[in-house]
């Protein structure tokens, strides 16, 4: 939109084009110039003052008038002028952190990952922040005894000892009893309360290689339940016996974190947990030691999640797969990921794994 | 932006109607109160002819292919998932919000806004926490040194506090409070009396 600032008053004031803003009528343009003029005639002071603006352009001759048509010269021409001011877009790919242009964060709206909200608060996480955290802060209090020293922590990675002059900066070795260093528990403070993290689904449906809309029924049924669009995923190794080839698609994942986690464990528990058929509870030797618990879930139990009961009709017959579902806490033990659980409504069944 | 295929701006949780509905109404709403009349790219006669033969060229090819398949038609409630995943392709990813100077400064006004208010309730509840932690710890340090109920000896209610008998059991937490609050919760959280 061409702006006409730099055009003198008078100017202006023409109904030149449909863009400009209509100006004051010329009457009163007349009237402010007159009553200025008056004021300085009749005081002595303002007799110095210039009456005439030094921004002002002299008027206009009636052939100048006719002349200045900017409709007429954006029409007649060809090629389209290059933007007097920096616009600033946000590049579809990213060229290294050295490149001038740098994609905005996602939080930022005009960025291409920019995803509204929140527009709810889930009733699990509103629960936890009130009672939940403070319950099993106070639950699981150790006392430290106030000037206790830090302890050094032990070195588990060990390092090479012996007589051969190699060993000097060679890379540790691996902890004693695992290829990895394992997380270790730590204590239930006011700056780490275990809280939920993320969910995982997954489902593995390697009928598909007879029937391969199976694998689009199960990546509808995730996307039903989760929200979120799940990938497909390949074998990673050959079995002869199962008839498994690598780098055949055989699988679907999503992960979801935040609110979208909490109002998937508040379906599971509160909506489908209760309607499964002579359902025992969670397995009580779930867990990887690490703070994460799964659970798995039969074809039949999964169609109970609402948004596949709602249309039920729409999946093809006998093609809803089952999926395995893994909850990742902040927690750092098998047994402080379950107490969570525990105060958001999971049962546990069996012997307890520590 | 690694994540960019995936994650298409809350798609997923939009689903777009299917059929007659879908029609593009972007050609129609270009330069919608302009005044300027729109000049179309310069086209090509060859170029165009070519394209439109390639085309059609295409079509015939896939003509042949289903003729030859015969009777094998998919099931149309897979056509339709087939449908609804294509509307999540990456190449649908609809384009970015462009905004003007006034109206992105008050988006920026209103995000700072949001992000103290969020801010001070983390900070807040961090507080919280914390003196309910200091507060144990306060405790816990004072029976340590006081001497127990009657003959017991010194710091025995401590030792008694710092017992943690049936917390990573079954029972850790009573079911009663096993809930997440609710507007109207239940009178009676947990009939223990119920049978079959």
């Amino acid at each position: 939109m061409a702006s006409l600032r730099g055009v003198s008053r008078t100017a202006r004031a023409l109904p030149l084009s449909q863009l400009t803003r209509p100006a004051a009528p010329a009457c009163v343009q007349q009237r402010r110039s007159n009553a200025s003029a008056a004021a300085a005639a009749a005081s002595p002071e303002l007799q110095e003052l210039e009456v005439n603006s030094t921004l002002s352009t002299p008027d206009l001759s009636p052939e100048e008038k006719a002349q200045f048509r900017p409709w007429k010269r954006a029409k007649d021409r060809q090629l389209n002028l290059p933007g007097s001011r920096y616009q600033y877009h946000p590049p579809k790919f990213t060229r290294g952190p050295l490149h001038p242009i740098q994609a905005p964060p996602a939080s930022d709206p005009i960025a291409r990952d920019f995803v509204p909200g929140p527009f709810n608060n889930p009733r699990l996480k509103q629960t936890y922040r009130s009672t939940i955290s403070s319950d099993l802060m106070t639950l699981t209090y150790n006392h430290v005894i106030p000037g206790t020293p830090d302890r050094e922590p032990a070195e588990r990675l060990r390092t090479w000892e012996g007589d051969s002059p190699y060993f000097k900066n060679r890379p540790k070795r691996a902890p004693r009893g695992a290829p990895q260093l394992m997380v270790r528990e730590k204590d239930i403070t006011f700056r780490n309360i275990p809280e939920l993290a993320e969910i995982s689904v997954a489902s593995y449906v390697p009928d598909c290689k007879d029937n391969p809309d199976m694998l689009l029924v199960a990546r509808m049924a995730l996307l039903a339940i989760t929200g979120a669009i799940p990938e497909v995923t390949k074998n990673k190794t050959d079995v002869q016996g199962f008839g498994m080839r690598k780098g055949v698609r055989s699988g679907v994942k999503v992960t979801i974190y935040g609110h979208q986690a909490y109002e998937f464990l508040d379906r599971c528990l509160n909506i489908v947990f209760p309607r499964i058929k002579e359902w025992p509870g969670i397995k009580g030797s779930t867990g990887d030691s690490a703070g994460n618990l799964a659970f798995g879930l039969r074809p039949e139990d999964l169609a109970l999640f609402p948004e596949i009961q709602g249309n039920y009709d729409m999946y093809p017959a006998k093609m809803i797969p089952g999926a395995r579902v893994f909850i990742k806490t902040t927690a750092t033990s098998d047994r402080q990921a379950r107490l969570l659980m525990q105060a958001m409504g999971m049962p546990f069944y069996g012997s307890l794994k520590d | 932006m690694a994540s960019l295929s995936l994650n298409l701006r809350g798609l997923a949780s939009r689903l777009i109607p299917s059929g007659p509905l879908l029609q593009p109404i972007t050609s129609k709403c270009i330069a919608a109160f302009s005044t300027t009349p729109t000049h179309p790219a310069p086209v090509d006669p060859k170029a165009a002819a070519a394209k439109a033969k390639l085309k059609a060229s295409k079509a015939a090819a896939k003509a042949k292919k289903s003729k030859r398949k015969g009777a094998e038609e998919k099931d149309p409630k897979i056509i339709q998932m087939m449908r609804h995943f294509a509307a999540h392709n990456p190449k649908n990813i609809p384009p970015p919000l462009r905004m003007a100077r006034n109206r992105y400064l008050r988006h920026w006004t209103i995000h700072r806004g949001w992000l103290m208010f969020r801010r001070k309730q983390r900070e807040e509840r961090e507080r919280t926490l914390m003196r309910q932690y200091q507060s144990m710890s306060t405790a816990c340090e004072e029976l340590r040194l006081t001497n127990g109920p009657g003959t017991r000896d010194t710091g025995y209610l401590y030792r008694v506090a710092m017992e943690k008998k049936g917390v990573y059991g079954h029972k850790g937490i009573p079911i009663e409070y096993a809930r997440a609050q609710t507007d109207t919760p239940a009178k009676i959280a947990w009939n223990h009396e119920w049978k079959r």
